[in-house]
């Protein structure tokens, strides 16, 4: 039940990107289409349950004064371990998103959780915590992407259904549409939130 | 507050950290560069399956070998016939100044120069308008040109090629490319002959 709970919270009160406004230059950079937003989803998560474990791990180890660097250490050795992991097994998809994979490392989603959760949970509070908003990330990313590429490039994952010689709104897959989209989808998640709190 | 640790302790547990992730990282690297290399040789050949098109039996060096145009590198595969003559050209060039970057692509030219298609390897253009490049309808009007017979520029600066939809700069670079490998050739043929 915590679970289930923990899981809401990071899809709609607290989703790191539209409850809580994080790491919104990766989220409007690679939302032109839905692939793109589940692979950096993905590709985040990975990075964000590895660094919470080892971060978790080293809390008491790790002198208070150097904490950060020795975050980011961790974090942008988890990226680069993403970023040659999947050159070698999803070589097309590393090709839209390799741009933005290092970038990861500055996402301060990360070094969000691992400064305000990993530092002062147990491992396995962490591990969760790395899952649940790693997906909650890779949730708004999906919506996000779904969205733009559904008007924008008149597709779903790739799945072409809008006749060739029709135009599409071509401004959803440019960076104004990015943040267009975002705008309407904060309206909308704040709506689903209120909900979900109900009458409090 | 937790008391200040010692410099030592900082010292010590901030060199572990690095060298443990230094390890890890080595070992990965090791694990994946054979595949990475591997991915990266697969898409150049099959790039050059796509450019040299309807050529059949050819052979070409693994290794691309290189030079410059324009000063820019250009690299290109020599494909040769069963007799080892030249029947064709995989030139991998950079479409100059597209929207977003230039842009790796790949041009097949048979013997005589003309093309025979073309192949966008890398590329960081906008989805659904710099990305039409790879589409049939564009690609087909560069097919059987050569240097000569056409004028190689978009049709907005007085050229023959028809641009994509909203998305002239990228239609400008990747004709800028198609020029390079194209002026290649000529530079190739004039080596020869000399």
């Amino acid at each position: 039940m915590k679970l289930i709970e923990k899981f809401k919270k990071t899809f709609f009160t607290e989703n790191p990107v539209t409850g809580l406004l994080l790491g919104l230059c990766p989220t409007l950079a690679v939302t032109s289409s839905a692939e793109n937003g589940i692979g950096m989803g993905l590709a985040t998560t990975f990075v964000l349950v590895g660094s919470n474990l080892v971060i978790s791990i080293l809390k008491n180890v790790i002198p208070n004064r150097v904490r950060i660097p020795a975050f980011i250490v961790v974090i942008a050795t988890f990226v680069t371990i993403v970023d040659m992991g999947l050159q070698a097994t999803m070589f097309d998809l590393h090709k839209t998103l390799g741009l933005f994979i290092p970038l990861i490392v500055v996402n301060c989603i990360i070094l969000g959780r691992a400064e305000a959760f990993a530092s002062k949970n147990g491992v396995w509070d962490s591990l969760i915590d790395g899952i649940a908003n790693g997906l909650g990330f890779t949730f708004a990313l999906f919506i996000l992407g779904s969205i733009r590429e559904i008007l924008g490039s008149g597709a779903i994952l790739g799945f072409k259904f809008w006749p060739e010689e029709y135009r599409t709104i071509l401004v959803f897959v440019l960076a104004p549409g990015a943040f267009l989209t975002l705008g309407f989808m904060l309206v909308g998640m704040n709506k689903i939130s209120k909900a979900l709190q109900g009458g409090k | 507050m937790a008391k200040e640790e010692s410099a030592l302790k900082v010292i010590i547990v901030l060199v572990l950290i690095a060298f443990f992730s230094a390890f890890l990282l080595a070992y990965v690297n090791k694990v994946t560069s054979g595949p990475i290399e591997a991915n990266k040789k697969a898409e150049t050949k099959k790039a050059i399956g796509i450019v040299l098109g309807e050529l059949k039996n050819y052979t070409f060096p693994e290794n691309p070998q290189e030079t410059q145009i324009d000063n820019s590198p250009v690299k290109y595969f020599l494909a040769k016939g069963a007799d080892s003559t030249i029947i064709g050209y995989a030139i991998v060039v950079k479409g100059p100044n597209g929207f977003t970057n230039d842009f790796d692509m790949m041009v097949g030219l048979d013997a005589d120069g003309k093309i025979i298609d073309t192949y966008v390897l890398d590329h960081k253009e906008t989805p659904g308008l710099g990305d039409g490049m790879k589409t049939e309808g564009f690609k087909k009007q560069f097919r059987g040109k050569t240097l000569d017979d056409t004028k190689w520029s978009v049709k907005k600066d007085g050229g023959d090629i028809d641009a994509l939809t909203a998305a002239t700069i990228t239609s400008r670079a990747f004709t800028g490319g198609v020029r390079r490998a194209l002026l290649l050739y000529k530079k190739l043929k004039e080596e020869t002959n000399v």
